[in-house]
């Protein structure tokens, strides 16, 4: 594929979970607004520039975002509404774009080469954003240059709200004055070695002869320097089908709970199930994570045959589970991840499936398709103590990362 | 020890029994035939320890009793390029180095102890009935793709057969389709049921099928023997009690669908090639005249429906089915009409054939739907 001479568009909604709740609630406007888990271990998942203001950032613990900015409104944040509003604009970007990458939940690529031969390309970009401005009610900006890299690191400049060209000529002088921060390859550690080293801008990380980065970063140096030079060959890649679906659980205070554990386990099992069941899927692989406190992470995994039943999911989830947790030391999370899934419905066994139990399974479902995911649940996922739910999620105070799930739906 | 015999002759019997050869074996000495002269016979044995198979032959010459084991697949490979020649073999008593001379040529390699070969079963305290080779045959064939291969569920690996004094009947079942083949005309004295596995299964049907003999079989709790014509074949029984699967039929099925066979094994055929590649599920759609099959496979945006004409008693109903199954059970079916009768749509699917020829046979075939969430 011809790669360098193309028409990339990048597409970032401006502070999106913001954005979102101040649409459905507009006395947040121009006031700081932090998202994120409010418990003691939650993180800031977006936060609005005013509260940018205050040195808050994203995935800052929130104890610390709290102690910048004591006065800014913290929301627990509605995932089922940003995925709701993201789609809205994934549905308007596929109406128009020929080809488009959905790269998170507020970020798209869309490949617009050749039409800059019909249209303009700014002025495509242009109208395709204010369309999607005007119907969603969301600021978004825009980059529009050569690549991936180059697009991202533009919209990044364009922000809030603007859009910004950057063409094939203008593509070094763009990069260069900016910090090497911008590159998006380029976490705390990575600038505080090259930071060590003098670099400060891309025009100086660009000079860096590519030998040598490598002997510093391995392969990743080589990307590096290649961004740093405006160098991406990466394709827009057209959005593919989900390929797993899983969710994890932090828990407030590090725990040996095994009992409590292998419940919430049993818990997070029957809740993708049933938003896999929902979409008509079958998973041919279950994988359990667990992470110890010092963050040793493990993980284990076994390919069964096609299933989206509860109790078949659950005995495997808990089966890995035991074999995995051998170790006697505190566990900071678990999770589960359902993969392989392809669609279809759940095949019926002869022997163990019961027209009772078959029943039992479609009527909760109707109930939790109708009433919600939560509805109705097994005995062994309600908090133990509390038939209620709410104090005991008080006091268990759990942090469903369902951030990350959404991420991947 | 030295003996003389057909190319030809030894070639067919050797491939009569090769198919019991592992590829895997845990002991090196079953990667060959054990070959046993007395007199003017020749035993030649192959196992893999859980079935052991042998056939007799007649030999052209041979001189002294004896027993050397030798290397299957070369020794197979040799005869497979030799015209019907006799081979003479040359076997060392000390070393067991094989030569065999074979028209213009001389060929050597290293055979091995035979005493080291595992001893083959013999019956103790079992009981017997005999069958038709081509009626075994067929209840093999019909039975044996039922069959499961989990390994967490032994039993339903193999074939349950299960004898009385009025019939003799073949089940197999995976948990999610089930085949019971039952035969009339074949009566034993006592009431009894084992578990057969299905590698000897398929051993005996291929072979079976080339002639019309009786065979017959002997059981005892360990092991089954089946004696035909110059063969011999012992298999352990799985171990294990079978599920029970007469409970599982279901026996009030009011809505029945009387089709012709192979317009519907030929649109099943069409419409699941547009099934999801992963699960082949694909739909049934039924009210009065008119079946209708779909399937659909989101993720390439394909899509099947065809319409077919039947004979149907009961109320509309939906039910899917993995396609798979449903062909090949109808493949398994010779007649030309089958009824499949039905209760609800999470229950089993019954396929009947419709007048059979044969008055001693009673088929009946099970297949569990998927979960539809409407």
């Amino acid at each position: 594929m011809q790669t360098d001479n193309r028409t990339i568009v990048h597409l970032d909604l401006d502070t999106f979970f913001v954005s979102v709740e101040r649409l459905m609630n507009s006395s947040l406007v121009g006031k700081p607004v932090i998202i994120g888990g409010t418990s003691d271990r939650g993180v800031v998942a977006s936060c609005s520039y005013e509260a940018r203001q205050f040195g808050v950032s994203s995935a800052m613990p929130m104890k610390m975002a709290l102690n910048l900015c004591n006065d800014a409104i913290i929301i627990r944040g509605d995932m089922e509404q940003y995925s709701k509003y993201s789609r809205m604009v994934t549905d308007i970007i596929a109406e128009q774009a020929p080809v488009y990458e959905k790269a998170s939940i507020d970020e798209h690529y869309l490949d617009i080469t050749g039409m800059d031969r019909f249209f303009g390309s700014l002025k495509w970009t242009h109208e395709l954003r204010q369309r999607i401005i005007s119907q969603t009610g969301l600021p978004i900006s825009l980059g529009l240059s050569v690549n991936k890299t180059v697009s991202k690191i533009a919209t990044g400049e364009a922000k809030p709200n603007g859009e910004i060209q950057v063409e094939k000529q203008r593509v070094m002088p763009f990069l260069g004055p900016l910090s090497i921060r911008k590159i998006p390859m380029i976490g705390t550690k990575t600038f505080q070695l090259l930071r060590s080293m003098g670099v400060v801008n891309i025009h100086t990380l660009s000079m860096i002869p590519p030998e040598m980065m490598e002997k510093l970063m391995g392969k990743n140096g080589l990307d590096i320097w290649k961004k740093a030079n405006g160098i991406d060959h990466t394709p827009v890649v057209p959005y593919s089908e989900q390929k797993s679906i899983s969710t994890e659980t932090t828990f407030e205070q590090d725990t040996i709970e095994v009992v409590r554990m292998r419940e919430i386990l049993s818990s997070m099992v029957e809740k993708i199930a049933f938003q896999m069941r929902k979409k008509g899927k079958l998973t041919g692989c279950v994988t359990v994570k667990i992470r110890y406190s010092n963050f040793d992470t493990h993980t284990l995994q076994k390919t069964i045959p096609y299933t989206s039943f509860d109790h078949v999911l659950t005995k495997i989830a808990l089966e890995l589970f035991d074999k995995l947790y051998q170790r006697r030391m505190l566990i900071r999370l678990i999770g589960v991840r359902f993969s392989h899934l392809v669609s279809g419905m759940q095949q019926l066994n002869l022997f163990d499936d019961t027209p009772e139990m078959i029943n039992l399974y479609q009527a909760m479902d109707r109930i939790r398709l109708r009433f919600g995911a939560k509805a109705i649940r097994h005995a062994v996922s309600l908090m133990p103590g509390d038939a209620g739910g709410k104090a005991a999620a008080n006091k268990q105070k759990l942090l469903y990362r369902e951030l990350r799930d959404i991420d991947e739906l | 020890m030295k003996f003389i015999v057909s190319s030809n002759l030894l070639l067919k019997n050797l491939q009569s029994i090769s198919g019991v050869l592992s590829s895997n074996n845990t002991l090196p000495i079953l990667d060959d035939f054990l070959f046993e002269i007395n007199e003017e016979t020749l035993k030649i044995t192959a196992s893999d320890l859980e079935t052991t198979m042998s056939v007799k032959i007649l030999l052209t010459m041979s001189e002294e009793k004896g027993i050397v084991a030798i290397p299957a697949k070369i020794l197979l490979d040799t005869l497979k390029t030799l015209p019907d020649i006799p081979v003479t073999f040359n076997i060392n008593d000390d070393n067991f180095a094989v030569e065999m001379l074979a028209g213009e040529g001389k060929y050597k390699l290293s055979g091995h102890n035979g005493e080291e070969y595992p001893v083959t079963p013999v019956v103790e305290g079992g009981y017997s009935f005999n069958i038709n080779s081509l009626t075994l045959a067929e209840a093999i064939a019909k039975t044996v793709f039922a069959a499961g291969n989990d390994e967490l569920r032994p039993v339903m690996s193999g074939v349950y057969l299960e004898m009385s004094e009025d019939q003799t009947s073949f089940v197999a079942t995976d948990a999610h389709k089930l085949v019971r083949y039952s035969r009339l005309d074949v009566k034993s004295d006592n009431e009894a049921s084992i578990i057969l596995p299905t590698k000897p299964l398929n051993q005996l049907k291929n072979i079976l099928t080339h002639n019309d003999i009786e065979v017959k079989i002997e059981y005892n709790n360990k092991n089954a023997f089946f004696s035909f014509g110059n063969v011999h074949l012992v298999c352990k029984l799985i171990e294990g009690k079978y599920p029970n699967y007469t409970a599982v039929i279901p026996i009030d099925n009011p809505n029945k669908l009387h089709i012709e066979r192979i317009p519907l094994l030929n649109s099943i055929k069409r419409v699941s090639i547009f099934a999801n590649q992963s699960t082949h599920q694909i739909r049934f759609k039924i009210s009065g005249k008119e079946l209708v099959l779909s399937a659909e496979d989101i993720d390439y945006s394909n899509e099947a429906r065809e319409r077919l004409n039947c004979n149907f008693e009961g109320e509309d109903m939906e039910i899917g089915f993995n396609s798979k199954f449903l062909q090949e059970m109808l493949n398994n079916t010779g007649t030309e009409e089958v009824i499949i009768e039905m209760s609800q749509p999470n229950r089993a699917g019954l396929l009947i054939p419709v007048d059979e020829e044969n008055q001693n046979v009673d088929i009946l075939m099970l297949v569990m739907p998927v979960m539809l969430n409407n």
